[in-house]
């Protein structure tokens, strides 16, 4: 039996309350690939790297810093769920590890709380934890009802690959993390054209975020895409009611389903629909459940 | 352009801000400009733009709650792309604290990191999400622990 790992799964806030069953997926999913969740309930908002961050990046850098300092107390790594709290958290690090003045500066707000942020922890994205410090071998030897014929449109999001000077994961032009995982789940990975456009959710502006998605599912439509694989539930934000806006907007329904990467390997694993939370999407995967021969409820699985 | 006068008082204080100080190293190659999402789907957006008011100090325009800055979709584009090391959407950001020091936040902006500051969270947990959550299998969301983070934040 391979080793098990512990890690301090990072929640943050949109996931948690908006989107539970990218949680679930993550809680379900993890066991039979040997991830041990130690969940820490000092946790609070990262913070979140777009309205918090443009209030005051000194509370923002304090906040993330504090959070650190909570994983580092237990000797353990953060992995993260969502692209904006791995963007804050490893901005973080880096920010203080280039410049020790604002990292004593930082660590005399934490002393009031008999905190101190040293820099020995690391935080992951949970597929980059998946690729690094589990493999491709282990997770298909987790897989029990491959996802053969379904042709996952990949979306990447911003924060898990840029800046590639902060967040050394993948070339941020011609990633492969997400189609290398894909493959491994039996699926088939889809590169298009949007692959890496932003979902617009991070400006102020209602119309932008539209347009964007509108040329994303275009592009992911052009290529003949079953549903979108994406992992920040920011982007899910946008996708999943945004084909709602658009079909309502510009009379165009896509009728893709997006789906959080765990949830895939979920549905891989041999789990159903509900018990990785799909039944609370919006865009519904009947189709994709028929693709892979099971219309309901878990595999059965052979001793 | 609102003044023909370069504002050095106003880059000075930007200086001040955590990444604000970086705008310094811009030479408006336009780098940033090709790959960014708020340029191509807006009339209006563009970094090497907002760089050049930056430079310029130009803060009747930039400094407002409906400035072009609010634009940016903070997709780090323009960070990868700068030869230069401005950091872009960190300039931008910066620029950001420097209206919320002005008082002069989107109202959007305000409400929400206002929730942050009085809950610790960005979102507002509601009795609905944790019956949700229990259906669901998952464990109780408690409330943060306030006194701390209000201990170290300014």
């Amino acid at each position: 039996m391979a080793k098990k790992i512990s890690v301090a799964p990072f929640w943050g806030c949109m996931i948690p309350v908006k989107y539970p069953q990218m949680e679930l997926s993550v809680r379900k999913t993890m066991p039979a690939i040997g991830v041990e969740l130690i969940d820490l309930d000092q946790f609070t908002c990262c913070p979140d790297p777009i309205y918090f961050k443009a209030r005051d990046k000194m509370n923002w850098l304090t906040i993330a810093a504090r959070n650190l300092a909570v994983a580092e107390e237990r000797g353990l790594d953060i992995v993260t769920m969502c692209s904006g709290c791995t963007s804050t958290l490893q901005e973080a690090r880096f920010m203080l590890a280039e410049d020790p003045e604002l990292k004593k500066q930082i660590n005399q707000r934490l002393k009031r709380i008999n905190k101190e942020y040293k820099g020995t922890v690391k935080v992951k994205h949970i597929v980059v934890m998946l690729r690094d410090d589990i493999g491709i071998e282990r997770i298909k030897a987790s897989i029990k009802r491959p996802l053969t014929g379904v042709k996952v449109g990949i979306h990447y999001g911003c924060h898990l690959l840029k800046p590639s000077q902060i967040m050394h994961i993948d070339d941020a032009d011609y990633p492969s993390l997400l189609e290398n995982l894909t493959q491994a789940l039996g699926a088939t990975p889809l590169t298009h054209t949007e692959k890496l456009l932003c979902c617009g959710k991070g400006c102020m502006d209602d119309e932008m975020p539209l347009e964007m998605t509108y040329e994303i599912f275009d592009s992911m439509e052009s290529v003949g895409a079953d549903c979108m694989g994406l992992i920040c539930p920011t982007c899910f934000n946008s996708f999943d009611m945004g084909q709602i806006l658009i079909a309502r907007k510009k009379n165009r329904e896509f009728n893709l389903p997006v789906i959080y990467f765990c949830q895939l390997l979920g549905l891989a694993q041999g789990l159903a629909p509900e018990e990785v939370g799909l039944h609370l999407h919006r865009i519904k995967i009947d189709r994709i459940m028929e693709m892979i021969g099971a219309k309901e409820g878990s595999v059965e699985v052979a001793a | 352009m609102s003044s023909s006068k370069l504002n050095f008082e106003f880059r000075q204080r930007l200086n001040k801000i955590l990444g604000g100080e970086h705008h310094n190293y811009c030479y408006q190659c336009g780098a940033c400009v090709a790959a960014c999402p708020a340029a191509r789907f807006s009339d209006h957006f563009n970094p090497r733009d907002v760089l050049l008011k930056t430079l310029i100090g130009d803060e009747e325009d930039l400094i407002r709650p409906d400035s072009i800055i609010w634009k940016c979709t903070n997709c780090y584009t323009c960070y990868e792309r700068c030869p230069q090391d401005v950091r872009p959407v960190e300039v931008i950001i910066a620029l950001k604290n420097l209206c919320a020091q002005e008082g002069v936040l989107p109202e959007d902006i305000n409400k929400f990191s206002e929730t942050l500051v009085k809950t610790g969270r960005s979102v507002v947990i509601t009795s609905t999400v944790n019956r949700r959550r229990q259906e669901l299998g998952l464990p109780e969301l408690k409330d943060v622990n306030m006194a701390e983070l209000q201990t170290i934040i300014e």
